[in-house]
C-alpha cells in the first residue's frame, strides 16, 4: 500500500485515513527503534512521535522520493528517543545514525488467512485469559491494567498474569497450526 | 497501589498501549520500564511488537491498541 497516498487526507485532518497510515506503518517504526529499547519506553515514543507527525503532516514536503510520510515518521521517532536519552545523558556513540537503516524484512501486515488462524486461536482460549486479553483489545489503550483488573474482580498481579498466559497460549496455537507469526515468549 | 509485582507482571504492564499524559499534554513512559533491567526492557518491546501484530490482526479495521488509544486522543482534541 502506498502510504504517501494519504497525505493529502491526513493533512486535511482525517483522522481515520490516520488510522490507515498507523496500522501500514506501526510494526516497522517500532522495530526501527529496537537499538534504543533498553534505555527509552519505545511505547510512548511510538506514540508521542505519531501524535507529532499528525500534527504535522501539513508541513510535509514531498521531495520526488517515495515513502515520504514514513521517512519523516522514523526521523520524528528517533529524533525522539535520541532527545529522551539526551535528556537523561545516556546517549552513546553511533546513537544518532543507529536507527537509519531498519530492518523492514517483517513489516508486511498479517495476510486475511493469518487473521483467521489468529482469530481461531484467540477464540480458543482458555476463559480467564480470553476474558482479559479481550478487556485490553476492547479498552484499547485508554485505560491502566489497575482499572481492567478491579473490573474483572482480580488483583493487579493475576490479571497481568492471565494476559501474559493468554499471548502464550496464542502463540502455542499458532505454533501448532505451523505460524511463528507471534510466536512463544522467549 | 502497594502490590509488589514480579519481573513478569512489569513487562506486562510495559507492553501495554494505556500511557498517562503529563500536564503538557506529552505522553508519559510507563512507570514499570524504569523497575525492570536490559532484559526485561527487551522482552517487553519484543512482547509489544507480538502483541501489537496480534491485535491489529484481531482488530476489524486492522489497528493495534496503540492505534486506537492514538486515533481516541486524536479525536478528542489533541
Amino acid at each position: 500500500m502506498d502510504l504517501d497516498a494519504l497525505l493529502p487526507a491526513i493533512v486535511a485532518g482525517d483522522a481515520d485515513a490516520f488510522g490507515r497510515f498507523i496500522a501500514g506503518i506501526e510494526l516497522d517504526l517500532r522495530r526501527s527503534l529496537r537499538p534504543f529499547a533498553t534505555r527509552v519506553d519505545i511505547e510512548a515514543v511510538v506514540q508521542e512521535a505519531l501524535l507529532r507527525v499528525w500534527q504535522s503532516a501539513a508541513r510535509i514536503v514531498p521531495d520526488g522520493r517515495p515513502d515520504v510520510l514514513v521517512r519523516f515518521s522514523m526521523r520524528v521517532a528517533r529524533n525522539l528517543a535520541i532527545s529522551e536519552i539526551r535528556k537523561k545523558k545516556e546517549l552513546l556513540p553511533g546513537d544518532d545514525e543507529v536507527a537509519d537503516a531498519y530492518d523492514d524484512s517483517e513489516g508486511a501486515p498479517p495476510d486475511p488467512m493469518l487473521r483467521r488462524l489468529i482469530h481461531d486461536c484467540f477464540e480458543k482460549l482458555p476463559p480467564q485469559p480470553k476474558m482479559v486479553l479481550g478487556m485490553r483489545l476492547e479498552n484499547r489503550g485508554a485505560e491502566p491494567d489497575l482499572k481492567l483488573a478491579e473490573e474483572a474482580g482480580m488483583k493487579l498481579n493475576t490479571f497481568l498474569q492471565n494476559v501474559t498466559r493468554a499471548r502464550k497460549l496464542l502463540g502455542d496455537c499458532l505454533e501448532h497450526r505451523g505460524v511463528s507469526f507471534i510466536g512463544r515468549a522467549p | 497501589m502497594t502490590e509488589k509485582r514480579d519481573d513478569e507482571a512489569l513487562v506486562e504492564e510495559v507492553v501495554s498501549a494505556y500511557r498517562e499524559r503529563s500536564v503538557f499534554g506529552e505522553i508519559r513512559p510507563s512507570p514499570a520500564f524504569y523497575d525492570l533491567d536490559d532484559d526485561g526492557r527487551l522482552r517487553a518491546f519484543e512482547e509489544a511488537n507480538r502483541a501489537r501484530a496480534m491485535e491489529s490482526a484481531l482488530d476489524p479495521q486492522g489497528l493495534s491498541t496503540t492505534a486506537h488509544a492514538l486515533l481516541a486522543r486524536i479525536k478528542a482534541g489533541r
